[in-house]
């Protein structure tokens, strides 16, 4: 399609006062060879939306450069389906943090102006890559999650599968005597009710949209979220059912408490986990296993091989609660007495209310302590020792039986649950960062994974307590209804929910060096059976790191390739003059960018030698743009991307460290041209730390000028 | 107050914690052991500090770490830790609850449990009442009461001294025997493996000056003004020690030794001195502290009720003896000048039924915290708690 560029320069929002449209719209017009520049004094106002529009329907405008405000705001106001629309941030990059009509603002809004034109100019209008997709969602899990993601999902009118492993729904709930009753506010007596799973069992097992596999597997899933084929495997059947998304509720397992002999586990029958102890207390009166004898003192030990490094480290977040409800089932009869020894009481919440009723009730005694072990009495009894407790230094503490309060251990920590056949591997990709838990560090982005179209709930991505597992899983079923209609779309799915381009790289120079296999952050890239990368654009969440990672070049998308935004680098001014640096900073959409937009709303002044170019991802950089602009007298480089590391920000959870990673070899680049590999620069900045950003561009711009000018600068 | 050098073996004991929720300490549970209280404690020493460490023991029904602990008793109940407690929880109430299970402890005699029960209080009010009755039946004065008696009302009269002297005489000895056993009790179980330091005698000295000076009392911030209604109290009950004993010099003084009263000091004229007799103007300034002191104890009460809990049916009971004694002592007072027949002898009557009960309830009541208290604050003196 032939492509007409209409260039508007909004003079609204002090942009008209600041800097001399005129000459940049001239600019434009004469050396870019724009045919429409127009410009008006409220582009976002009905009248000038109507302009635009007008030049679409009457003058074939297509492309649309818009010179205005930041493409983060007002963009309903600039939406014109079926163009292709470039925004220019003249207010926040050449007014608000420049000094008004100054020739560093001037020269700014050229520059910006110019690049906006040169990106519309090489890019194409995106088409979605469309594909024969079903939105069947697959469960994997029949507990509380699991079932509660699956009725989420049919009443929303999904077909969904649920797979779970056991021959009976309810997982973890039917090992449970009783349950903590669901409350706003104060809880009330009384604290202990029926747990009523078979109520949800049976709606679960009823409803005609939900087909349900007991004792099954998934064997292996293949393909890519709107087309995947799973392999179930059920009572030795396989079935292979085609899905459109996931939703992994494959739960916890307690944990192995034959290793906390020190807590007397294994050494005395009396000594039994929390889990035991819902088997006993469902038995009616608490009878200790060793002799029959009715229980009267139950001593409830906290942490038991938890937030300890030498189990478990983290804290299951529920033990708590259950020692406080288990209390109850203790003081069931009146004289007996449940003494719970805790780190900390952790009842998160509405729960702390429950701990408030449970503690109030005068058999239920805490005591904050260190619980150095468990020994016999001697008369039968036991003996739970104690340190540092507020009971004394120094404490034993009599009683008939011990619950241990152990912690829970995710299914994904040693089996990768989904099976995937994915070049990547078969399970969720670096979860020894969350201990084995299906969790991210996607702080806006809950229940996602490292593999699209597949979304974690319950006790498989947090501990968490039955409320909180059916909240998740309420959450994962719109993710997941969300990502099959979005593939169903040709739409990414989150961060880039509206963005219809995908990667489509140019094969046949492809030299099958699977940089980019390895580093798709989303194993969104197979290869074929010669080793070739096969892209699956369902998996593909466009942050074009495999477009940054590509040494030949080869990824683009409709509206961001590499020969583009090199284009725009090469294409921006350098100043002759020695003492003017210019340095390009290529800031993340994520993160840097906002940082800076809202420093610009702030009105804080950016050092005129920088030009600001917004990228997907910091992990989109391809190394040859900073030889391009360097050789060209570009003087400095400055990468501005999100924390990377153990909690890392990145919404795309790699690309910054990757292209930390990259940065690391750019001496091989620079070193062709003998240039200092100090000129080329990453720093993390997160989102709500735009009050340094002036201070880092100083910091960066002090550090190349020190350098000195680039040799090339001139030619 | 054992040291914790040893490790000890705790076991719980389920029934002294009812008990001391149904001793007034019904916020016992809600406390979560943060140790705000302590913090913002005025009057605890710096080492151990209390209310955390005792509310702990209170809420595992460790009763030996209580009942034998003096720090129950340097609490004041200023309540700062019940104002401050961010759960509700109210550490002077608990405290005060631990204290009356502490009389009722080391109190030798049924009495100690009847004092603080509501159930057995008309029981105790029967002794007296009995008792007066007894004597003024005997004496055929039964008539003053209902149809009143003519001429001029003459107390001494309707109940002669020797009656009432031998009557609170008898209660004084049980009384100061009980709490001889009940503190000498205490004492040995305070001091089971605590190193004491100082001489006793240098020790009660020191804490006799801080009780008069209320200096302890004194730091309190929620309830500032108790301290203020507590002297006013205090010193009544000494000006009124002291009319009394005036009143017996002036009595025998003259009866067995002849004295002859002067136109100021009319010891020939007891107990019905004229109202210009220092020892009537001693009486009546202490009467009037004392109701007044009472009256601010009460407000005090009642405005500090939410912040610093409304007490126990063992303080109010003590409250409500003090008053109606201030009450019904200068309506006697006044009937008997106005010779209003036979209010007055009625007035009188109730009047010595409630001094009785002051008298001779004491070690059980919560009047003996004043002998409790001393004791403690002796024996932590000695045992360095300051």
């Amino acid at each position: 399609m032939d492509k007409k560029i209409g260039l508007y320069i909004c003079t609204g929002c002090s942009i008209g006062d600041s800097v001399d449209v005129e000459k940049a719209a001239n600019v434009a017009k004469n050396a870019l060879k724009v045919p429409v520049v127009k410009s008006h004094f409220a582009l976002c106002g009905k009248e000038g939306v109507d302009l635009i529009n007008n030049d679409i329907k009457n003058e074939g405008v297509n492309t649309i450069v818009i010179a205005a405000c930041s493409g983060r705001v007002k963009y309903e106001e600039f939406d014109f389906p079926g163009s292709l629309v470039e925004r220019v941030s003249l207010r926040e990059l050449a007014v608000w943090t420049q000094e008004p009509n100054s020739e560093e603002a001037n020269l700014a809004a050229a520059d910006y102006i110019k690049m906006g034109v040169i990106k519309a100019q090489k890019g194409d209008i995106p088409e979605p890559y469309l594909m024969e997709t079903v939105k069947t969602i697959l469960v994997i899990g029949g507990g509380i999650a699991g079932m509660t993601g699956a009725l989420q999902s049919a009443q929303a009118g999904y077909e969904v599968v649920l797979v779970e492993k056991e021959d009976r729904l309810g997982g973890f709930i039917n090992k449970l005597y009783k349950k903590v009753p669901a409350a706003t506010g104060e809880y009330k007596e009384p604290l202990i009710v029926d747990t009523d799973i078979d109520l949800t069992i049976k709606e679960v097992e009823s409803h005609p949209k939900i087909k349900v596999f007991k004792s099954a597997k998934v064997e292996k899933t293949e393909g890519q979220p709107g087309q995947f084929d799973v392999t179930i495997t059920s009572n030795g059947n396989s079935e292979v059912v085609k899905i459109g998304s996931i939703i992994l509720a494959a739960g916890s397992r307690p944990y192995d408490a034959n290793k906390l002999e020190h807590l007397g586990y294994g050494k005395s029958k009396d000594v039994v986990t929390n889990i035991e102890f819902e088997e006993i207390a469902r038995k009616g009166n608490i009878k200790r296993p060793s002799d029959g004898k009715e229980a009267k003192r139950v001593a409830f030990i906290q942490c038991a091989g938890q937030r300890d490094p030498n189990h478990l480290p983290y804290c299951s977040a529920m033990c708590c609660t259950t020692s406080l409800k288990q209390a109850k089932y203790v003081r069931q009869d009146p004289d007996a007495t449940a003494m719970i020894f805790y780190k900390d009481i952790r009842t998160p919440g509405n729960l702390e209310y429950y701990y408030k009723a449970a503690q109030n009730d005068p058999g239920v005694m805490l005591t904050k302590g260190d619980v150095t072990g468990v020994t016999e009495a001697g008369n039968g009894n036991l003996y739970v020792e104690m340190e540092n407790s507020l009971l004394g230094d120094k404490v034993k503490v009599e009683a008939d039986l011990v619950v241990l309060a152990i912690g829970i251990v995710p299914a994904t920590v040693d089996d990768p649950i989904l099976n995937l056949k994915y070049r990547q591997g078969p399970g969720l990709p670096d979860l020894e960062l969350f201990d084995g838990f299906a969790d991210s560090n996607f702080i806006c982005f809950q229940y996602e994974t490292r593999r699209t179209g597949v979304y974690a709930a319950g006790c498989v991505r947090q501990p968490m307590n039955i409320a909180e597992a059916q909240e998740d899983a309420t959450g994962a079923a719109l993710k997941a209804i969300q990502s099959a209609e979005h593939v169903a779309k040709g739409v990414s799915v989150h961060p880039r929910a509206w963005d219809v381009t995908w990667p489509d790289p140019f094969m046949q120079r492809c030299t099958s060096c699977k940089r980019c296999t390895e580093e798709c952050p989303f194993g969104a890239i197979d290869e074929d059976e010669k080793g070739t990368p096969f892209f699956k654009p369902g998996r593909c969440r466009r942050c074009a790191t495999c477009m940054g990672a590509c040494p030949e070049r080869i990824v683009s998308f409709k509206d961001y390739h590499v020969d583009m935004m090199g284009a725009m680098m090469k294409n921006v001014s350098v100043p002759e003059d020695d003492d003017k640096p210019r340095i390009i900073v290529l800031a993340c959409e994520n993160d840097a960018y906002p940082a800076i937009d809202t420093a610009a709303l702030k009105h804080m002044k950016i050092d005129p030698a920088v030009r600001i170019i917004q990228l997907r991802c910091l992990g989109s950089t391809n190394l040859v743009w900073i030889a391009d602009a360097l050789s060209r007298g570009v003087d400095g480089m400055l990468l501005l991307g999100c924390k990377f590391g153990e909690n890392y920000q990145c919404h795309f959870a790699k690309g910054s460290e990757l292209a930390d990673y990259r940065l690391g070899k750019v001496q091989e680049t620079l070193g062709r041209l003998q240039l200092e590999a100090e000129r080329v620069g990453l720093v993390q900045v997160a989102i709500d730390e735009y009050d340094l950003v002036p201070a880092i561009i100083d910091k960066f711009v002090a550090r190349v000028k020190e350098i000195g000018p680039n040799p090339f600068k001139g030619f | 107050m054992a040291e914790e050098t040893m490790e000890q073996i705790i076991k719980p004991d389920l029934n002294f914690v009812k008990n001391i929720i149904a001793s007034g300490g019904e916020s016992l549970k809600k406390c979560y052991q943060c140790s705000t209280c302590t913090v913002v404690c005025d009057v605890t020493p710096d080492e151990k500090p209390f209310p955390r460490k005792e509310m702990m023991y209170a809420q595992w029904g460790m009763k030996d770490k209580l009942i034998n602990n003096p720090d129950v008793w340097l609490c004041h109940q200023c309540s700062d830790c019940t104002a401050y407690c961010p759960r509700g929880a109210k550490p002077g109430e608990v405290l005060g609850a631990i204290r009356k299970m502490t009389i009722e402890e080391y109190s030798p005699t049924p009495f100690a449990k009847m004092a603080g029960d509501p159930k057995y209080l008309l029981i105790l009010f029967a002794l007296p009442v009995l008792i007066f009755l007894g004597i003024i039946g005997s004496l055929g004065h039964l008539d003053n009461l209902l149809r009143g008696h003519e001429g001029q009302i003459v107390y001494s009269q309707f109940i002669p001294v020797p009656y009432i002297d031998t009557v609170f005489i008898l209660a004084s000895i049980f009384a100061v025997v009980s709490f001889f056993i009940g503190i000498k009790k205490y004492w040995t179980a305070m001091s089971a493996g605590v190193q004491l330091k100082g001489n006793i005698t240098d020790g009660l000295k020191a804490t006799v000056v801080d009780i008069l000076s209320h200096d302890r009392f004194q730091k309190c911030t929620v309830a500032k003004d108790r301290s203020t209604a507590h002297m006013l109290v205090f010193y009544a009950f000494i000006g009124l020690a002291i009319t009394t004993a005036w009143g017996v010099v002036y009595l025998y003084g003259h009866e067995i030794f002849g004295i002859q009263g002067t136109s100021l000091f009319n010891f020939d004229q007891t107990p019905y001195a004229p109202l210009y007799d220092p020892m009537k103007i001693v009486g009546n300034a202490s009467a009037v502290a004392l109701l007044l002191g009472m009256l601010l104890v009460t407000a005090n009460r009642l405005k500090n009720a939410e912040k610093a809990g409304s007490g126990s049916y063992f303080d109010w009971l003590f409250i409500v003896v003090i008053f109606t004694i201030a009450v019904t002592g200068i309506l006697s007072e006044v009937l008997r000048l106005a010779d209003v027949d036979p209010l007055a002898y009625i007035v009188y009557f109730i009047h010595l039924v409630f001094i009785f009960f002051l008298f001779a309830y004491a070690p059980f009541s919560k009047m003996a915290h004043m002998v409790y208290r001393t004791t403690a604050m002796v024996f932590a003196r000695q045992a360095g708690r300051e």
